[in-house]
């Protein structure tokens, strides 16, 4: 018998009835448009994801609702159906309910649509997502980042922000991995490079040098004001269904070959080593499952809302040595033609942080590359399996999905 | 303007402590585990016998920043300030403010540097019971 975890479960086979499938993508341009109603948005991606899948809307039984931040109407509306009755399903739809996990909530969601098509329960799931969080007023978006996932009694109090939480993390990251600040830098770099190949994201248009990263104001040390995020609007869905759906539909597909998690923290202050995290543990366990490993990844999509996190990521899920992730980026490793591309789409920092999206758009970018519908240039010859890396919060936890393709 | 103020059964005994200038840890009653921040169980025995023990608040600074733009504005401050992740010696760990030093920076801090306890006076406890650290030396 060979080893596994103790509290592994059989995993439906490549191609059975219990096997999820993503069919279908839908995204709009991520950034700030005023003028882009938030319902218009979550509706629009919708369409395009079901249409893509080859399905009518009808044919959705189930919908998963990632939230949004921007304010609590919208957020309400999410909750009470609206998305179902928008869509003409009402008296049609099974369940519509929200998944929320933070950043983390795109890989929960789709354990969850997972799990539904392998019990029988869904046959079609639509994924949603849209946010309005680059038009939303700045201050009051830093007020709630400051408010959320930092405890009230304890944390607060010492005036901890979310920059702060990214200083703190990459701090710890480069004294633990020896990174200078030109080698963090071109982690943004890089990004900035696959973000000017991707017709949705955010800064297309806007060339980066380390330089300029480097001269840019410093906001929580060691980060500077071009390394944080920047809050935008964007909409992202997707549709999964069984693979018996699928080989009926579509002549390729992506399926999740194995996923793993671990719950670290919730107040960042009890994190053990802010340069690890549990990605680590969470890796192992998916790739026993998958029965793939590290080495025979083709493209990687790891949660990146400061440079330190996807550093991490990277050498916790064993894409790159421990301490070497940053270096590598600074080499080119990641980067368009490089050995392991990564954040294709130019990830949060380079597409756009759109809230509870930002992973929903990396995983989404993921499905895109497995299915070789990337634009351009952008496309990694021959991706055919797939890591998504997502975490939420504080950073939380640490949340992995392994995606491949699989033809009829 | 202050923090949201939240007193309850478990901040009034901390922030009490701080206000006094001493470092309250909880400790479990019945397997001596100290917990930071205080929790409602134990979080290794999940008794929920829970008291107060002073620390000697030394401990190792695991990361720190400095906050410089974009505070809350609710939590009202002027300048830069330090936040640091503190690996008590007895064993928790919990995050508090950094002091500067005489030059009005944190150069001297590093990961993991010693450092120790330093208590605010109780009006700045009263505004932000948060509590404080220096680095040995200083
Ligand atoms: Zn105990």
């Amino acid at each position: 018998m060979t080893a596994t975890l103790e509290h592994a479960l059989p995993f439906p086979e490549a191609g059975s009835a219990a096997d999820a499938a993503f069919i279908g993508i839908g995204e709009l341009p991520s950034g700030r448009f005023a003028d882009r109603t938030f319902m218009g948005a979550l509706v629009e991606v919708s369409a395009r994801a079901i249409i893509d899948a080859g399905l009518r809307p009808r044919d959705i039984d189930t919908i998963l609702l990632i939230p949004c931040l921007h304010g609590g109407r919208d957020q309400a509306d999410l909750i009470f159906s609206r998305l179902v009755e928008e869509l003409g399903l009402n008296g049609r739809a099974k369940s519509s309910m929200m998944i929320h996990s933070g950043g983390s909530t795109s890989d929960s969601a789709t354990r969850v649509a997972a799990g539904l098509i392998a019990s029988g329960q869904a046959h079609n799931v639509l994924i949603a997502q849209a946010d309005r969080w680059g038009s939303a007023p700045v201050t009051d978006m830093v007020d709630m980042l400051s408010g959320f996932g930092i405890p009230r009694e304890w944390e607060v109090p010492a005036g901890v922000t979310f920059n702060a939480v990214g200083g703190l993390i990459t701090r710890r990251y480069m004294h633990a991995s020896g990174s200078t600040p030109e080698e963090m830098a071109s982690i943004c770099v890089a990004l900035r490079d696959w973000a000017r190949l991707n017709p949705n994201a955010m800064f297309k248009d806007k060339e980066l040098t380390v330089e300029r990263v480097l001269a840019s104001k410093m906001v929580a040390d060691p980060v500077h004001a071009m390394e944080c995020p920047m809050l935008a609007d964007g909409a992202v869905a997707l549709v999964m269904t069984s693979a018996t759906q699928a080989r009926r539909s579509k002549d390729a597909w992506v399926r999740i070959a194995g996923s793993g998690g671990t719950v670290s923290h919730y107040s960042l202050g009890q994190e053990a080593d802010l340069a690890v995290m549990n990605w680590p543990r969470a890796g192992v366990e998916a790739y026993e499952q998958a029965g793939w490993g590290p080495e025979e990844v083709d493209v990687a999509q790891v949660y990146d809302s400061y440079a330190a996190v996807v550093a991490q990521g990277l050498e916790g899920l064993g894409l790159a040595p421990f301490g070497e992730a940053a270096r590598q980026f600074a080499a080119g490793r990641f980067s368009p033609g490089g050995e392991l591309p990564t954040n294709t789409n130019g990830g949060l920092l380079s597409a756009g942080h759109t809230g509870v999206g930002g992973g929903t758009a990396l995983l989404a970018e993921g499905v895109r590359q497995l299915l070789g519908r990337a634009e351009g240039a952008r496309q990694v010859d021959g991706a055919a399996r797939a890591v998504i890396g997502g975490t939420g919060g504080t950073y939380m936890d640490s949340q992995v999905m392994l995606l491949e393709r699989v033809t009829r | 303007m202050t923090s949201e103020p939240i007193m309850h059964d478990l901040t009034v005994d901390y922030y009490a402590s701080l206000a006094d200038g001493r470092l309250s840890v909880q400790q479990c009653g019945d397997c001596d585990h100290r917990i930071m921040y205080p929790r409602y169980r134990c979080t290794e025995c999940f008794s929920s016998n829970l008291g107060w023990v002073d620390d000697t608040g030394e401990g190792t600074l695991h990361s720190f920043t400095i906050q410089r733009i974009g505070a809350p504005t609710e939590f009202g401050a002027d300048g830069p300030y330090a936040v640091g992740i503190v690996k008590l010696d007895s064993g928790p760990q919990m995050l508090g403010r950094l002091w500067p030093g005489e030059d009005g920076t944190w150069d001297h801090y590093a990961c993991d540097g010693r450092v120790v306890f330093r208590p605010a006076d109780a009006d700045e406890i009263a505004e932000h019971p948060a509590a404080w650290f220096a680095t040995v030396s200083s």
